[in-house]
């Protein structure tokens, strides 16, 4: 498979043509959370006290489990937090699997819709 | 190469094992959307290096972890940027993971020969994720306690064994000292370790693999 | 001894081991000391600052060799007579809040709602408040607080 790219137009190496680029976009990420740092210092939260109610909000990453969990009621908790994540889980990992066959490829695509305007759109609710 | 360099290439022979690893070719029509897995990886080791000066601070105890947490953002010189970068890198890792997924998916370069390397990916964002939930409990704060007694009910809500599964990451009946530790020893240990490993796979598929060509 | 029954034994014999080293671990990795819950019974206060009618909450305080808790219950009173509620939602265990005018208990994490009985209205929560048992002497008001071990 290699070889047939050096017969392309010009002949990029690992080194140093890709690495070069690969330590700049490394100094722009790194630029990038600085700046972030700088704006949004960390902050300490109170001290842990169980006679006061307390609200907790999860890393942005876990909002959309923390919203579906409160879809499901009574004894179908489980269903929120363990089956959906779950099958969630499931589909990620089984993509190259599912992209298998005729319409493979849709499936797939079908697949990772599922996937990401579940987490995107559960996201955007639970801000809401 | 200086001085310096080929005395060690002389010592280690570093130079001739890696020489195909350097030299190899390239795809020559990748673009700068090939290179969100490369920042999510740079996010990984300034989590690492980040995390390892907090842990000279930080005390993992039911008394002193909030204590060495404002010591760490308040006393402490620069440790309030040292916290933040940790805490931004954590978000970045996981988003720009998130981007690179997609990309690969996008590209079709999930497709055989590189199927597993799509798990070992997605393995590497579910323990990212799985230290975001660890890591968040270590400040000992009140977001910290309650978000841990949301998320660690939730796997008690799994009829018949939840329960047990529960007490059992808790290492107790309650959030308490001992999920303190477990979290602490799980943050800072066990999945550094396998995301470490998983990367280490990912990356070492791709040097055997070849980057995959566009579209 | 062939290398097929070789490898039988083999396998069986890895199996054997990991089986084993799995219990073992478990057994490690499990809590030792959850044992069944026991109710401790605590002073709350006295008996003159019982709500007439309504529901009040009462902080109170336990404290035992191994651990000190801060916490809070909410006491009814009614025409059906004193009840005391504990302030965990049934749902995944946040602290719930009195609204006194929607007259219902609100759990603010995934809006589990509770009526003044602590009956579910509305929202996730599997189960009603637990009803924590209490008893009044000598004009002083007990209650029972439910603790592992």
């Amino acid at each position: 498979m290699m070889d047939t790219f050096n017969k392309d137009k010009r002949v990029k190496k690992f080194y140093p043509d890709y690495l070069s680029e690969i330590i700049f976009t490394m100094l722009i990420a790194f630029e990038l959370l600085i700046i972030f740092v700088l704006l949004y210092p960390p902050v300490v939260g109170r001290q842990i006290d169980l006679t006061k109610p307390f609200q907790p909000i999860p890393e942005w990453y876990f909002l959309w489990l923390f919203k579906l969990v409160g879809y499901f009621h009574g004894s179908f908790a489980f269903i929120g937090t363990v089956i959906i994540p779950l099958i969630f889980v499931l589909l990620l990992l089984f993509i190259p699997f599912i992209d298998h066959g005729r319409y493979g490829r849709i499936k797939a695509i079908i697949a990772g819709m599922i996937i990401l305007i579940g987490f995107i759109g559960l996201t955007i609710f639970s801000i809401l | 190469m200086g001085k310096v360099f080929d005395w060690l290439d002389r010592q280690f022979h570093l130079i001739s094992p890696h020489k195909r690893f350097f030299q190899r070719s390239v795809p020559p029509d990748l673009n700068y959307t090939y290179c969100f897995g490369g920042i999510a990886f740079t996010y990984f080791l300034i989590l690492v290096f980040s995390g390892l000066l907090l842990s000279i601070y930080y005390v993992p105890s039911e008394n002193d972890a909030y204590k060495s947490v404002m010591i760490i953002t308040n006393e402490v010189p620069l440790g309030w940027v040292i916290r933040g970068m940790h805490k931004w890198s954590a978000s970045f890792f996981i988003i720009f993971i998130i981007i690179h997924a997609i990309r690969v998916f996008v590209s079709k370069a999930y497709r055989p020969p590189r199927e597993l390397n799509w798990i070992v990916g997605s393995l590497t964002l579910i323990t990212a994720m799985a230290s975001g939930f660890t890591g968040y409990l270590l400040p000992w704060d009140q977001k910290a306690y309650w978000a841990t007694e949301v998320g660690t009910s939730m796997v008690g809500t799994i009829p018949f064994i939840g329960k047990y599964l529960m007490y059992a990451i808790r290492g107790g009946a309650e959030v308490n000292a001992a999920t303190l530790i477990r979290f602490y020893s799980m943050h800072v240990l066990y999945l550094p370790l396998i995301t470490g490993i998983l990367l280490w796979f990912h990356f070492h598929m791709i040097k055997r693999q070849g980057i995959s060509a566009k579209l | 001894m062939d290398r097929r029954d070789f490898l039988k034994r083999f396998i069986k014999a890895f199996f054997f081991a990991l089986s084993l080293s799995i219990i073992s671990i478990i057994s490690y990795i499990y809590p030792t000391k959850i044992k069944q819950k026991k109710t401790f019974y605590i002073y709350l206060t006295e008996e003159e600052n019982l709500p007439k009618i309504g529901i009040r909450r009462f902080e109170y305080i336990f404290k035992n060799e191994e651990k000190t808790i801060n916490s809070f219950v909410f006491l009814k009173k009614d025409d059906k007579g004193l009840a005391v509620f504990s302030p965990f939602c049934t749902h995944l265990g946040c602290l719930v809040k009195w609204n006194n005018i929607q007259k219902e208990f609100i759990c603010a994490c995934h809006g589990g709602r509770f009526d003044v009985e602590g009956k579910v209205i509305a929202g996730p929560p599997p189960m009603p408040l637990e009803r924590l048992p209490f008893d009044i002497k000598d004009g002083k008001v007990y209650i029972g607080i439910k603790l592992y071990g």
